[in-house]
């Protein structure tokens, strides 16, 4: 129960070193073991110089983010789709030493670009402190085994270390979800280990020293205005990268289809991959809601009340080919996206299912080649 | 002189530079104090060689332009910019010092003025700053950059040129480069370049014949390789060449010039996009990366933003840490840029922008000594003032104009045009009453309008045209919407059709994306002006039209939302937004505007959680404009002023409904009785708070209105007759209590003491 309240106890993780078997048994593996066979090739073809403690010169962090061909002809593929500049921005804040907050609205791929630097950096991704309006001080420091801490009084052993103590202590990147969900004065506790680059153990009267290689990741979320803004002292201690929706509808597909193409792999689904058909409409769908006009910028729609991230385009593609696995006969088709794109649109059962009939009726039903979309969606409005 | 390129035992020094490059500036300083020529050939329109010497004039600033144009139609004209930092200013500069001769050798533009002559009509408008592309390699050094692993060419020039501080052959280096360059490239046949460099040879012969041993020739790096006295072509072929063209009468002066400018097109081709930093690679000493964050920083400081030294700092380790991981010697632009976003601007785009304005770019405006010859501007306004019999008077006089007489009309517009250019000659002292055709100006010239007007002369070669210019430059950067239809109208005014259909494009963008309803409405009234007097103008409204209904369609569908949660003060400012947009859109003239402004309006009378100041004064519109009746207008009260409501609410209801006009309170006796029971009805508590609301309400109507509803409302006291209240009577009625209110009445209405029942 102690452990439990401390809130500063990590999932412990199985380590997957003995074989593929027990890695891919599990439902979603850590960036560092799926891409294990790309970090290796990546560190032997690596010559460049590395920052204390990388596991790869920031280089070749930047191939593995934005994918490549290795002399050897090892293929890297790309993690993150987008400006080459933001990668090499963020990847060069951190071999300066600085801390990263990488902003933008959900769904631009904040969590998953922390969780692939930290793996290529750390070769771990797990020392992760997750965001919440009950993120407590402890969970960011320490905490304690009440128990032992009761019978023998404060001690190294009773103290639980929190994922960012063992980041220091390991020169690892720890990574902070949701930055600004925590309590400002939680937030606060991180400026003096970014400042500082030490965590104070009054108790224990000691204190650990962030080892060579420590750095932080934070992400945030700016659409969630006013929720805990950020100290301007904190904001100070930070290089600020916005990530941004994607900026071209191809882009978007590009996104969609490679995530896709990889989840279902992980998944085991045994569906064809889908058609680029059906994704371009998925993606023109969720495009057009989000900037509120058509894709040729001729009619004006209302936007929803949800945000119609790429994430979300992906899960929604994600859910129609397992419904055309289980239930079909394999091939997405319009049917299997219909629910999946409601579920994605209609946040708010009132305003978001007005928005979404008058995009039914003014756009799909009236656009060449959609009309099996528009029968399919009119049927489970 | 061993860094130069000399092709001869004649020393001809061909230096191939980079029009406004500041390594090309800084190379060409040091080579010419290495070569010391005898004369500088620069390349530059030899229509101006009489203006070099004013470079060295004290009072002369870069950023400056030399203009050429032709004295009958100055609207032809070509302008050729400098900036301290170009390579041509630095060898103007070097010459002058050294009391040797500097010439310039480009195709005269007497020539290139001359061509394309015809009796014909006047060319469609086009840009005659803009030369038209030469038909060369789009991108040849793009070509060299590929070659040697670069995707940027001017990345690659930058670091080859610009950050070259040794200098060391560099020009040698050029010239061969870009002889391969020009053999890689597809025939030239372009006839006008094939003049150009023609003349650039003839000019180089003619110097070598006047006994010049040592002639150093200062031209764009592309032209170099036909320069060098090894390519020339024998004399006869050039001199055929350039025999016979037709040629016009130019003259030449030097016109102050700015930064913003310098990013835009001119003789010397293709702007550049930086000036700022370039004047900072001029200027800075060493630390061309730390200087520069530093003023970054301390630009930001002067807004109120945050940025401590210990930001530049990082700043500068990441632009550093950018540079090395892209393979680069040296942080440039982009690399400070994208510093600049991450640390000190926490991602943000807005402080990138004012940095971009202010620093990248800057403001730098230039200078020209009184001497100089007077600018085609100039030359045009005294023409217009004698023609429209206006002449610049330095006392202050009053001048009325009647806009149906065509002079005055002319005259009129010309203030106008002056008054967008910053020539503040006079001043309309007021418009006079709606639908008159009568202007009144207040004229005075003052020396410093002068001053403006040479300023202004960048612009362009008449008031017309600069006038166009400018207000289509400022529409484009106009962010604020209200702001650009104000200068739309000052634009109509000034009857500038090029520049009102660019501003009407900015604001059909502008509103497309407004967020900001207010914003929207605060942009009609200018609209629904220059719609009704427009014809008085004789100005096409037609376009105006278009634009204003979209935004009325854009107001109508935000406004419910848009005053779903208003504090006082902002529904307060709302209050006057909606007032002045519903003049605005009653006299557009637009049936399905006003039908969907009525409609929204509707919403928001009927809305229960619309602000009360908001919802009364939609009540009362459309209770104006017929679109209520009186039983439904009463039914809206009502329900306002329902013990159900909140006192505060009600009252702002009343507030929004009677504000301004009183009288329905007065003809209107549901509405009267209404009203008088809710006052009566009101808690006691609750009276005291809301006696300022009242008080503000009725110190809005006419004294003698105010008297009429005090006798009023003693009247039905006395006789005990209130309006019945039949629907809606949801008070119970205590007459006795309620009477004890009415002296109050009677002195919130402003009726003294004398009115006790
Ligand atoms: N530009 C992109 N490139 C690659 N994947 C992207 C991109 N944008 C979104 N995604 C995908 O979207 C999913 C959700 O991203 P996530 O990191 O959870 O979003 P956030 O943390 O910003 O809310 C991830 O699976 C990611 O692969
Ligand atoms: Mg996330």
């Amino acid at each position: 129960m102690s452990r439990a309240r401390s809130g500063a106890i990590a999932p412990q993780t199985v380590s997957n070193d003995d074989g593929a078997d027990a890695a891919s048994a599990v439902l979603r593996r850590h960036a560092e073991e799926q891409f294990a066979e790309e970090l290796e090739a990546l560190a032997k073809d690596d010559s460049r110089p590395r920052p204390p403690r990388w596991r790869l010169s920031p280089w070749a962090v930047t191939t593995y983010l934005l994918g490549g061909t290795l002399a050897d002809g090892t293929p890297i593929t790309p993690k993150y789709i987008g400006n080459r500049r933001l990668m090499e921005v963020a990847v060069a804040t951190l071999a300066t030493d600085r801390a990263l907050l990488l902003l933008g609205v959900p769904g631009t791929a904040k969590s998953w670009v922390s969780e692939h630097i930290a793996a290529a950096i750390a070769s771990d991704s797990t020392m992760l402190v997750q965001g919440t309006a009950g993120t407590s001080e402890e969970a960011i420091r320490y905490g304690w085994n009440y128990a032992l801490l009761l019978a023998e009084g404060p001690s190294a052993k009773a103290l639980v270390p929190s994922p960012m103590m063992r980041a220091m202590k390991e020169g690892k990147i720890a990574r902070v979800e949701e930055l600004t969900r925590i309590p400002a004065d939680v937030q606060d506790t991180l400026i003096t280990i970014l400042s500082e680059k030490t965590l104070p153990i009054p108790e224990l009267n000691g204190e650990v020293q962030a080892a060579k290689g420590f750095n932080l990741i934070a992400t945030a979320n700016n659409r969630d205005r006013g929720v805990n803004e950020l100290s301007s002292a904190l904001k100070r201690r930070f290089n600020t990268v916005v990530l941004p929706t994607p900026e071209t509808a191809e882009e978007e597909v590009e996104i969609v289809r490679l995530r896709v193409e990889s989840m279902g792999r992980a998944l085991a689904i045994p569906s064809e991959p889908p058609g680029l058909e059906e994704i371009r409409r998925v993606v023109t769908v969720f495009r057009e809601l989000r900037d509120g006009q058509t894709s040729d910028g001729k009619v004006k729609v209302k936007q929803p009340t949800g945000t119609m991230s790429t994430a979300e385009a992906i899960s929604v593609v994600n859910q129609g080919l397992s419904l055309a696995a289980h239930f079909g006969d394999g091939v997405m088709r319009s049917a299997d996206m219909a629910s999946g794109l409601i579920g994605a649109v209609v946040k708010d059962p009132v305003q978001d299912r007005v928005v979404w009939l008058e995009y039914l009726e003014t756009v799909v039903k009236e656009r060449d080649g959609w009309k099996d979309l528009y029968r399919a969606c009119r049927e489970v409005v | 002189m061993p860094n130069v390129a000399s092709t001869s035992a004649a020393a001809i020094h061909i230096l191939g530079v980079r029009h406004h490059g500041p390594g090309s500036a800084r190379s060409v300083r040091d080579a010419l104090a290495a070569i010391e020529p005898s004369i500088v050939l620069i390349e530059g329109p030899p229509d101006a060689d009489a203006m070099i010497p004013f470079v060295a004039h004290a009072e002369m600033t870069p950023p400056v332009a030399l203009l050429v144009y032709r004295p009958e139609t100055p609207r032809d004209s070509i302008y050729y910019p400098f900036a301290e930092f170009s390579p041509e200013w630095q060898a103007m500069t070097y010459a002058l010092g050294r009391g040797i001769s500097a010439r310039f050798m480009d195709l005269p533009v007497a020539y290139q003025l001359g061509r394309d002559e015809g009796d014909g009509p006047p060319e469609v408008e086009t840009d005659p700053t803009e030369p038209t592309p030469p038909r060369r390699p789009v991108d040849p050094l793009g070509m060299l950059a590929q070659a040697a692993g670069f995707d940027d060419g001017e990345r690659w020039w930058e670091f080859v040129v610009e950050w070259r501080r040794d200098g060391a052959d560099l020009f040698a280096e050029i010239l061969e480069a870009m002889a391969e360059v020009r053999l890689a490239a597809p025939p030239q046949d372009d006839p006008r370049e094939l003049l150009r460099e023609a003349h650039m040879r003839q000019t180089i012969r003619e110097a070598r014949k006047e006994g010049h041993a040592s002639i150093a020739v200062i031209c764009g790096a592309w032209h170099a390789p036909a320069l060098a006295e090894t390519a020339w072509p024998p004399a006869r072929d050039d001199s055929n060449l350039l025999k016979g063209l037709p040629k016009t009468k130019v003259a030449a002066t030097w016109v102050p010039w700015t930064y913003g400018r310098l990013s835009r097109d001119s003789g010397y081709g293709a702007g550049i996009a930086s000036p700022g930093w370039y004047d900072h690679l001029w200027t800075a000493p060493d630390h061309v990366v730390e200087r520069w964050l530093t003023r970054v920083a301390r630009l930001l400081r002067e807004e109120r933003l945050d940025a401590s030294s210990a930001s530049v700092i990082e700043a500068v380790r990441l632009a550093d840490a950018l540079a090395t991981m892209r393979g680069r010697p040296l942080a440039d632009l982009s690399d400070l840029d994208e510093a600049v976003r991450t640390v000190l601007c926490f991602g943000e785009e807005t402080p990138m922008r004012l940095i971009r304005r202010k620093l990248v770019v800057g403001e730098r405006l230039g200078r020209v000594p009184e001497e100089t010859p007077s600018v085609p501007l100039q030359q045009d306004l005294q023409r217009l003032q004698k023609r429209l019999r206006l002449a610049p008077d330095p006392a202050q006089t009053t001048k009325v104009l009647d806009l149906r007489e065509p002079t005055d009309l002319e005259r009129s517009r010309l203030l106008h045009r002056l008054d967008l250019l910053g020539v503040a000659w006079g001043r309309v002292a007021h418009v006079s009453g709606k639908g008159t055709f009568k202007e009144a100006w207040q004229l005075q010239w003052v020396p410093e309008l002068s001053v403006s007007l040479i300023e202004a002369s960048l612009w362009g070669a008449t008031v017309e045209d600069a006038a166009t210019a400018r207000a289509a430059d400022r529409g484009g950067r106009e962010e604020d919407l209200p702001e650009l239809t104000a200068l739309l109208d000052r634009a109509i005014l000034a009857d500038l059709p090029a520049a009102v259909s660019a501003i009407m494009a900015r604001v059909e963008s502008l509103a497309a994306v407004a967020a900001d309803v207010t914003q929207l409405m605060d942009a009609l009234p200018p609209l629904a002006n220059l719609l009704r007097y427009g014809s008085v103008r004789k100005t096409d409204a037609s376009l105006v039209g278009h634009a204003a209904s979209g935004m009325v369609a854009r107001v109508c569908v935000g406004l419910p939302l848009a005053c779903g949660s208003l504090d006082d003060a902002a529904a307060s400012a709302m209050f006057e937004s909606i007032v002045r947009a519903d003049s605005a859109i009653r006299i557009m003239d637009d049936a399905s505007g006003l039908s969907s402004w009525h409609a929204a309006l509707a919403r928001l009378a009927d809305s229960d959680t619309a602000h009360g100041l908001i919802a009364g004064r939609a009540a009362r519109i459309l209770l104006d404009s017929r679109e209520l009746d009186e039983a439904e207008a009463s039914r809206l009260m009502g329900l306002a002023v329902s013990t159900a409501s909140e006192p505060t609410r009600a009252a702002a209801w009343v507030e929004g409904f009677l504000r301004g006009g009183g009288e329905v309170l007065y003809h209107d006796d549901a509405l009267f009785g209404l009203f008088d029971s809710w006052l009566a009805g009101l808690p006691a508590d609750a009276f005291p708070g809301l006696l300022p609301m009242l008080r503000r309400t009725f110190s809005t109507f006419e004294p003698p209105l105010r008297r009429n509803l005090g006798e009023k409302a003693s009247r039905s006291s006395s006789a005990g007759s209130r309006s019945p209240l039949k629907t809606n009577s949801i008070v119970d009625i205590d007459a006795e209590r309620a009477a004890t209110v009415l002296p109050l009445v009677a002195r919130l209405l402003g009726l003294g003491g004398g009115m006790e029942s």
